[in-house]
């Protein structure tokens, strides 16, 4: 095999790799796994070995991160290299970035760093340009080269998401960018230290560009530190086995990767072609800040086709998906790369063994000029996460259908949801400029499985190590106290088994007289999630209950009760405080607000499972008593009938009202429902005559305008003529109107 | 089958397995002959004769009729050929009103019905809600999984898949 050295042109090494890949369908012209199969145990223990120096280099950089976000909530991920950039071995965390910090490594590869501006021991490289490989701004990635007596065998990286980044908005996440320009502090694949230590300059420019330089900084310095802990772990493996049997081995995990990921699919699922849709629709008319630059209020639908191949390739295609646009949820290659692999970690790659393999395995198919990748180096994709959510948890679902197919029902899985996001910044309570990204936002409801619900406050789509944090830790960070966090009842969507609940926060901020609340990531129009197999989606993400100069410290004065949240009826606040109330529909990107006001964010739960009135009435009863539904709930949808009462503990199931309630409202369900056929007729009408809101239209339009496929199905459904085309809008009617 | 793990199955399919078990099932390594286990667990549970070839959904059904494929209901009706897709032979309700929405939304915000409708596609005989779409109004019906059965059979399981 090729030893890579300081001498070799790692460009060419890259390009004879792929063309390897090319030629023999395998992994750097790996067909045979000649390591595995001399010693099997030797194998696995030495991948062991690798993994273990990950997760013990994160665990490491943990401690050293001033960030509540990579202590508390653990976002941050570690990882080894091939000399070309192909990931060998990944810690647990935030394990999207399998893929993107390889594109990272490889990006400087192709544009022969190794000439200018060097590739030496002792060299620290930092990067978080979508473009060139992570997800968004706030992903910071580190990577330094691993020589060993003068040949390079390796990358050893890491990446932290901040919790502040320097945009035009306070946060990491920064909502009300529009363009690349307003997303805050690049570093484009630059070398940021010499000689194992991070250059002066480059913590200059950080002090000076971001409102809140300590989590960064530490970051970096705890990015880096994991880093060189890998870094001596591979080495001293190296002096264990030797050299020539490392890069052999390395390499090899790689090509069993690729293979497992392979075998997985055809254990556990169906080849054939599985579809999914699901919808984001964005408010910001009218709120303050937003540049003319593109539609304020936009709708995107995100279609999607998985096919799987009979020889367990998976192949997931966006084809019709919505243009990119002057807003911060496009998301490049690199990110929908994230999105995918950490989706696969939770569904195929979950024994360890999570590498470039599994990406060799796997095909996306990411038409040029749409979200997904955008033709246009300028757009921004700070919050990518908010298309990326949606998008994945409809391939979960994709997914779920073929394990559901292949009798593997514990695996199947609603899927993921979008988490809406707080970013603050302004003065904190010590009197200081501060900013953060709160990050309680990585412990939503989850999809319900197909036997059993979903989880209640315990998950997110990209971190599958969900943690909310404690509230201790985020007081301490931020100049907002705690009045509650509860439960969000009926917030995960109906079924035999329903999605899991989130929850919602209270807060009065505290000790400050300005604090910029911006938050992200809102699906608040349509349901941005969906259930499966009669199974409701969630509910849409909720608007937050604002009270600005509240009473709320007279209140506490008069040792009168607080309030802890919104309550069922979304009436608590009106009902006990006095002040400026105010709903507002998400994004929440308004004037700043000052000690004494009370701020609301509600999470996302997941989507349900099956037809609700199959749920067990005990279960419907139960969820009543704990807080997690409503009686309504209970009776409207899942039909059952209670007898007493929840106020004085009586409450218990009324069975024959229940399995009479339960036929009459499947009577009623067949006395109101059509035949499709029915409903064909009179939609078509509508369709013809484009009889859709404005931002409806315009998502049709724009689908077709991008997509002959998708304009194909399109006619070919409504039974439509080949030139069928929506009208242009009227003046007045698009986005400089 | 193992009696144990036939019982084991079984409650997997009612959701009954607790939780320690089904854990167990999550972590083990998979069994390879899994399919056939629940085919015969779901083909015990139906009232009707044709052969399960492959389940699509909770309620829904691929089965051998004759010489066709066709999608069947748990409760015995006949969508047609697997290779249409079975919702546009469904009976169906559109909830494109905030009334109709906040019905089975209670205390929550709702979608703008003006951008979002919620389809449930029910069975025509047994009222069986056997899948929901959340789309905007106007989007084609989603054909959510056409499989490639003869490839399923001959090159995975390696078994005949049509039998006399």
């Amino acid at each position: 095999m090729t030893k890579t050295d300081t001498m070799v042109n790692l460009r060419k090494r890259l390009e004879e790799s792929e063309s390897l890949l090319a030629m023999t369908g395998c992994y750097d012209g790996i067909t045979n796994l000649e390591c595995r199969e001399q010693d099997p145990l030797k194998f696995e223990t030495i991948h062991m070995k690798l993994r273990a120096s990950c997760v013990s280099a994160r665990e490491i950089a943990r401690r050293i991160s001033a960030s509540p976000g990579v202590r508390e909530v653990g976002e941050m991920v570690a990882a080894l290299y091939t000399p070309e950039g192909d990931a060998i071995a990944i810690s647990n965390g935030i394990m999207v970035h399998v893929h993107t910090m390889s594109r990272f490594i490889k990006w400087m590869i192709k544009n022969d760093y190794q000439d200018d501006p060097g590739i030496n021991p002792g060299d620290i490289f930092a990067n978080n340009d979508a473009f060139i490989g992570t997800v968004q701004v706030p992903d910071v990635m580190d990577v330094v080269p691993i020589y060993h007596e003068g040949t390079l065998v390796g990358w050893a990286g890491a990446v932290c998401h901040e919790l502040e980044a320097g945009g035009i908005t306070p946060g990491g996440d920064v909502a009300l960018a529009q363009e690349r320009f307003g997303e805050g502090l690049f570093i484009c694949a630059e070398k940021i230290g010499l000689n194992d230590k991070i250059r002066r300059d480059y913590i200059i420019r950080c002090e000076r560009n971001l409102r809140m330089p300590i989590y960064w900084i530490l970051d970096e310095q705890a990015k880096v530190a994991a880093c060189f802990n890998m870094r001596d772990r591979v080495l001293e493996l190296i002096d264990e086995i030797g050299i020539d049997f490392y890069q052999k081995i390395s390499k090899e995990f790689i090509e069993e990767g690729r293979r497992t990921q392979l075998a997985r699919v055809r254990q556990l699922t169906i080849p054939g072609k599985y579809r999914a849709n699901t919808f984001y629709g964005h408010v910001t008319k009218g709120k303050p800040g937003f540049q003319p630059l593109g539609d304020p209020d936009w709708l995107y639908s995100i279609p999607l086709q998985m096919d799987i191949q009979l020889d367990g390739k998976i192949v997931l295609d966006f084809e019709g998906a919505q243009p990119w646009g002057y807003h911060s949820m496009n998301c490049t290659p690199a990110g929908m790369d994230g999105g995918m692999f950490v989706t696969l970690t939770q569904h195929m790659n979950f024994e360890g063994l999570v590498n470039d393999g599994a990406w060799l395995a796997t095909q996306l198919k990411l038409p040029e000029g749409t979200w997904t990748n955008p033709d246009s180096e300028f757009c921004a994709t700070a919050t990518s996460w908010a298309l990326l959510l949606p998008a994945y948890g409809a391939f979960q679902r994709m997914l779920s259908r073929g394990f559901l197919a292949r009798g593997f029902l514990e695996e199947v899985f609603v899927g993921q949801v979008n988490s809406p996001m707080i970013e603050m910044g302004g003065i904190s309570q010590y009197g200081k400029p501060f900013g953060i990204a709160h990050f309680e936002c990585a412990a939503a409801g989850s999809g319900a499985l197909a036997i059993k619900d979903g989880l209640d406050t315990a998950y997110v789509g990209w971190n599958p190590e969900s943690d909310m944090g404690n509230i201790e830790i985020w007081e301490l960070d931020m100049p907002m106290v705690y009045l509650g966090r509860s439960i969000l009842p009926n917030s995960g969507g109906a079924g035999k088994y329903r999605g899991g609940n989130a929850f919602m926060s209270t807060w009065v901020i505290n000790k400050s007289p300005e604090v910029r609340i911006v938050t992200s990531e809102h699906s608040s129009r349509v349901f941005d999630n969906a259930g499966m197999c009669g199974g409701y989606p969630a509910p849409t993400c909720q608007m937050h209950r604002v009270v600005r100069n509240s009473n709320i410290s007279q209140r506490a004065d008069a040792r009168k009760p607080l309030v802890h949240s919104t309550g069922l009826d979304q009436n608590e606040l009106t009902m006990n405080l006095e002040g400026d109330h105010q709903i507002i529909e998400g994004p929440h990107i308004t004037a700043p607000m000052k000690a004494g006001d009370i701020f609301t964010h509600s999470y996302n739960g997941g989507g349900g499972y099956g037809d609700p009135l199959e749920r067990d009435p005990i279960l419907v009863l139960d969820d009543i008593i704990q807080g997690q539904s409503s009686r309504v709930h209970g009776e409207n949808i899942h039909g059952v009938r209670f007898k007493g009462s929840i106020e004085d503990a009586t409450l218990e199931i009324d069975l024959p009202g229940t399995m009479a309630a339960r036929k009459q409202l499947k009577d009623e369900r067949l006395q109101k429902a059509i035949p499709v056929s029915d409903w064909f007729e009179n939609e078509r009408g509508k369709v013809i005559e484009g009889s859709f809101a404005p931002e409806v239209v315009k998502m049709y339009r724009a689908a077709m305008n991008l997509s002959d496929s998708f304009s194909d199905e399109f006619r070919t459904f409504w039974q439509l003529s080949d030139s069928f085309a929506f009208s242009e809008p009227k003046q007045g009617e698009d986005k400089h109107g | 089958m193992d009696r144990n793990q036939l019982e084991e199955y079984k409650l997997l399919v009612d959701g009954q397995l607790p939780w320690p078990q089904t854990k167990n099932l999550m972590s083990s390594y998979k069994d390879r002959d899994r399919f056939f286990k629940i085919l015969a667990i779901y083909q015990d549970k139906v009232q009707w004769q044709e052969k399960i070839l492959l389940p699509i959904g909770e309620n829904l059904f691929i089965v051998q009729k004759g010489k066709e494929y066709i999608v069947k209901c748990t409760c015995g009706y006949e969508f047609g050929d697997y290779r249409q897709n079975w919702k546009l032979q469904a009976v169906m309700v559109v909830r494109k009103t905030r009334e109709d929405l906040e019905r089975i939304y209670p205390h929550s915000d709702v979608c703008d019905p003006s951008w979002m409708e919620i389809r449930e596609f029910i069975c025509p005989d047994c009222g069986t809600l056997l899948e929901v779409e959340a789309c905007s109004p106007g989007y084609p019906i989603t054909f959510d999984f056409c499989p490639d059965l003869e490839g399923f059979y001959k090159e995975w399981l390696k078994v005949p898949l049509r039998s006399e």
